[in-house]
């Protein structure tokens, strides 16, 4: 069962899913599956706050921030649950890790693959993603070419998804 | 407290105007009543994030004064966009501006009876 949450920044999106695998999971065992790589004091601020927040979940966090099918080899066969934490830090590691830049077809079908198999090995997976396609601003192709890809992840993870909710000032609104 | 969100010149403004009919005595745009004088009726604080955005800048932000005035006018009309749907910004301030926005956002929305979402100037209860 697969569980996309999107909202923009500093929405209350990361809360809402963790409360909402929380709900799922019972007794089961959950893991975190993180994406962000920190490069700097502002990163780490934002992975420390978000780990007080997740801190009584009793989550087991998994890094993995590039090639999100290895994260399946990480997890146990018995019935388990995972978050998936975020779309847009996953993309963006795939996408400009390498000097050569990909592109937006290549980073959407491996992640989209990566996440569906993920899905299998797991009872119920919550994905969150960002909302990045509403500031109106003409970006460099880099940019672009990333927005581009987010865009075709949410849209595919959104058709394979049991539901599909948008958080928005904390609250949700259930669009599938 | 009434709360209503959503992207800039959607017709926020006017949506509210139109269903709580407030003075325009009472409309503050971008900032928040100075304390003096006597408010009777209820309050239009436009433009949150303009307030917000302001006071950032000027070094004289303070959640607590927002809350402050919640609290003195619980029947007011807040009305502010939503901004943190996109890039995130280069630049630390337009950052630490949408990460600050969207947090107050969601306190306000808790404190709210009722959160409507305005696109193209029609109106969403989401809470």
């Amino acid at each position: 069962m697969m569980i996309f949450v999107i909202g923009g920044s500093a929405s209350g999106k990361s809360e809402y899913a963790e409360d909402y695998l929380m709900a799922l999971s019972n007794e089961k065992k959950k893991y975190y599956i993180a994406t962000m790589q920190v490069y700097d004091e502002e990163g780490q601020k934002k992975v420390e706050r978000h780990k007080m927040i997740r801190k009584d979940k009793d989550f087991i966090t998994i890094e993995q921030p590039i090639n999100i099918q290895n994260a399946i080899d990480k997890i146990d066969n018995f019935d388990c649950t995972a978050l998936l934490e975020c779309i847009s830090n996953l993309t963006a590691n795939e996408m400009f890790s390498d000097i050569n830049h990909k592109s937006a077809e290549i980073v959407a079908d491996k992640i989209v693959d990566g996440i569906k198999r993920l899905d299998n090995k797991v009872s119920q997976l919550v994905i969150v993603s960002n909302n990045v396609f509403e500031d109106g601003i003409v970006y460099d192709n880099a940019t672009t070419e990333y927005i581009k890809a987010m865009g075709k992840i949410n849209e595919k993870l959104a058709e394979c998804a049991d539901e599909v909710i948008e958080v928005v000032a904390g609250i949700s609104i259930i669009i599938k | 407290m009434k709360l209503i969100i959503g992207g800039y010149a959607q017709g926020k403004f006017k949506y509210a105007q139109k269903k709580f009919q407030v003075e325009n005595k009472n409309v503050y745009d971008g900032k928040l009543p100075d304390g003096t004088g006597n408010i009777n009726g209820t309050l239009i604080i436009n433009n949150l994030n303009t307030y917000i955005r302001q006071s950032m800048i000027d070094g004289t932000f303070s959640e607590k004064l927002i809350f402050d005035f919640i609290d003195k006018y619980p029947d007011c009309v807040i009305i502010t966009d939503e901004v943190g749907n996109g890039i995130v910004p280069i630049d630390e301030f337009e950052r630490g501006f949408r990460e600050t926005i969207g947090r107050i956002q969601i306190e306000l929305a808790k404190m709210a009876e009722e959160v409507e979402r305005v696109i193209c100037g029609i109106g969403q209860k989401i809470k």
